[in-house]
């Protein structure tokens, strides 16, 4: 029996409020349980964008997005609700009045419901999930006095207290100091394969790819230039970060 | 302390202590999402609505909420539905709404600076009646639990809107909720305070108390005491001076902001930064 695809994108187009020019066009994605994809492309190549509009954050302009069999558009809280979402690039700034157990633990609100306050049991998952990304001294921290990749580590860990379905991981590894780079990533990839995730991570840096995916995903222009195995990818995606070789490919 | 054994004194301190703690409360959700001008367009709503109500013979409060929530709707859901930038329809919003009042002022019977007029444009101790209080009493206890009821989603979203909505919270009735709130709250302190100068009881305790705290439950409660604060120290010093009301709580508030960025821990350790 064919299985069905727990992520399907049907000739989806984004269009960014304000601009003409789709930021992701024509997208045609199916992704199955348990995969775990790369997607990698230049700048300003719709990567975010593609992420965003999974989640539905960004509405299509055009075409059609499902998420475990429900229309994202007019069933957005459900599916978010099982979905960890680390954005780009988030920083938070010096004296903002959160403390990071504060920011992991509101990764389960959304669950937790309307009208329904955060337990015990709500805090000890958010203090398990700082745990296994091994920055539970930071609980009571205030999060703008964290470095960035503290604050990296802080939002992973909020997209892991809600024991999500999918991870959406934009740039998550970004800005980890290089102990880190190797860690983390090995436990992203652990923590998959253990809760039988869906996971989507968007980088720049080629070398977390290999040897850790089954599917990788290379966008340029908007468009979905190469859909494949992390080798196949590999000749095209080399020359990354200068990425001359995609721009060549998509011309 | 022999002022307050008046009745229309008492009644004055109890709606300042009302209006400025409420004031502080929603001023801690206006400024932490942002809704700075949208506030203010709400403000100057409110003031438009109480003017016609001067000019038509009708109840001030009554005009004044209607027209704040015209506001608050032509600047949450309708601009939403046209995606309009909220710069956009405030900056449309605001001077409507002021050109409105100013009409509607011309249109009062007596005109010139009638008691009427000066009312709704600096506030007044001596206009508060047992019916506004209890109108107050009633919004207080009703902003409570509200804010009881929603405080985790509201928490969420004034850390950051976009992953709150990521989160699986459906974020813009909340922020709608804290417009339409804004604008009643302002509405009933009008009377007070005096259309010009409301907003800025809505900005000023908020914006003090985020200069030093580093807990938004601690910013959520000291606001309103601050809020309350300034507006009860007001009251007193206009009966000292004989000065409008809304004035002296205006001048109050922004004397204790000005002192609270001079002490700033926060504004201290930017500018270490930055050298």
């Amino acid at each position: 029996m064919r299985e069905e695809a727990i992520i399907k994108l049907e000739d989806v187009s984004t269009v960014y409020e304000g601009e003409s020019r789709p930021a992701i066009k024509d997208i045609n994605l199916a992704l199955k349980r348990n995969e775990l994809v790369y997607i990698v492309g230049p700048n300003a190549s719709g990567k975010t964008t593609l992420l965003e509009t999974i989640n539905g954050l960004l509405p299509p302009f055009r075409g059609k997005v499902s998420v475990f069999g429900l229309d994202v558009q007019s069933n957005g809280r459900t599916v978010r609700c099982q979905i960890g979402y680390v954005p780009q690039d988030f920083m938070v700034k010096p004296g903002e009045p959160y403390t990071s157990l504060d920011v992991v633990l509101m990764g389960l609100y959304g669950q937790i419901g309307f009208l329904h306050q955060p337990e015990e049991k709500d805090k000890k998952k958010a203090v398990e999930a700082m745990k296994q990304i091994g920055i539970e001294e930071l609980a009571d921290r205030s999060m703008g006095k964290l470095s960035g990749g503290q604050q990296q580590k802080v939002m992973l860990a909020r997209a892991l207290a809600k024991d999500p379905e999918i991870l959406l991981l934009d740039e998550p590894f970004s800005n980890l100091d290089p102990d880190s780079r190797g860690q983390i990533p090995l436990l992203i990839t652990k923590l998959h394969k253990e809760k039988n995730l869906t996971t989507l991570i968007v980088t720049h840096d080629i070398h977390h790819m290999l040897n850790r995916c089954n599917r990788v995903i290379v966008v340029t222009g908007g468009k979905i230039l190469f859909d494949g195995t992390p080798e196949n990818a590999l000749p095209l995606v080399e020359n990354h970060p200068h990425t001359a070789t995609l721009e060549e490919h998509h011309h | 302390m022999i002022w307050l054994e008046y009745a229309i004194m008492q009644r004055a301190l109890i709606a300042c202590m009302l209006a400025g703690f409420l004031m502080g409360l929603i001023g801690v959700f206006v400024v932490r999402m942002r809704l700075s001008a949208i506030g203010y367009s709400m403000s100057h709503g409110a003031f438009a609505g109480a003017a016609l109500g001067a000019a038509t013979a009708t109840n001030p409060l009554a005009t004044g909420l209607a027209f704040a929530s015209a506001t608050a709707l032509l600047i949450g859901p309708v601009a939403d539905k046209a995606r309009l930038h909220a710069d956009t329809i405030t900056s449309i919003v605001f001077p409507l709404n002021m050109a409105l009042a100013f009409v509607f002022l011309t249109m009062v019977p007596e005109v010139g600076l009638s008691s009427q007029v000066a009312n709704i444009l600096w506030g007044s101790v001596i206009s508060m009646t047992n019916t506004d209080l209890v109108f107050l009493a009633t919004l207080f206890a009703g902003t409570l639990a509200i804010v009881y009821f929603v405080w985790k989603e509201l928490f969420a979203i004034m850390f950051n809107r976009k992953l709150a909505q990521a989160d699986g919270i459906n974020t813009k009735p909340f922020v709608y909720l804290i417009i339409f709130l804004a604008g009643v709250v302002i509405t009933f302190s009008l009377k007070l305070v005096g259309g010009l100068l409301i907003y800025a009881l809505i900005f000023n305790p908020a914006s003090t108390v985020l200069q030093f705290s580093e807990n938004m439950r601690k910013v959520v409660v000291v606001s309103p005491l601050v809020g309350m604060t300034t507006t009860v120290s007001g009251l007193i010093s206009s009966l000292f001076f004989d000065l409008p009301v809304g004035s002296c709580i205006v001048i109050f508030s922004t004397i204790v902001f000005a002192v609270a960025l001079l002490l700033s821990p926060k504004r201290r350790r930017k500018e270490e930064n930055n050298k």
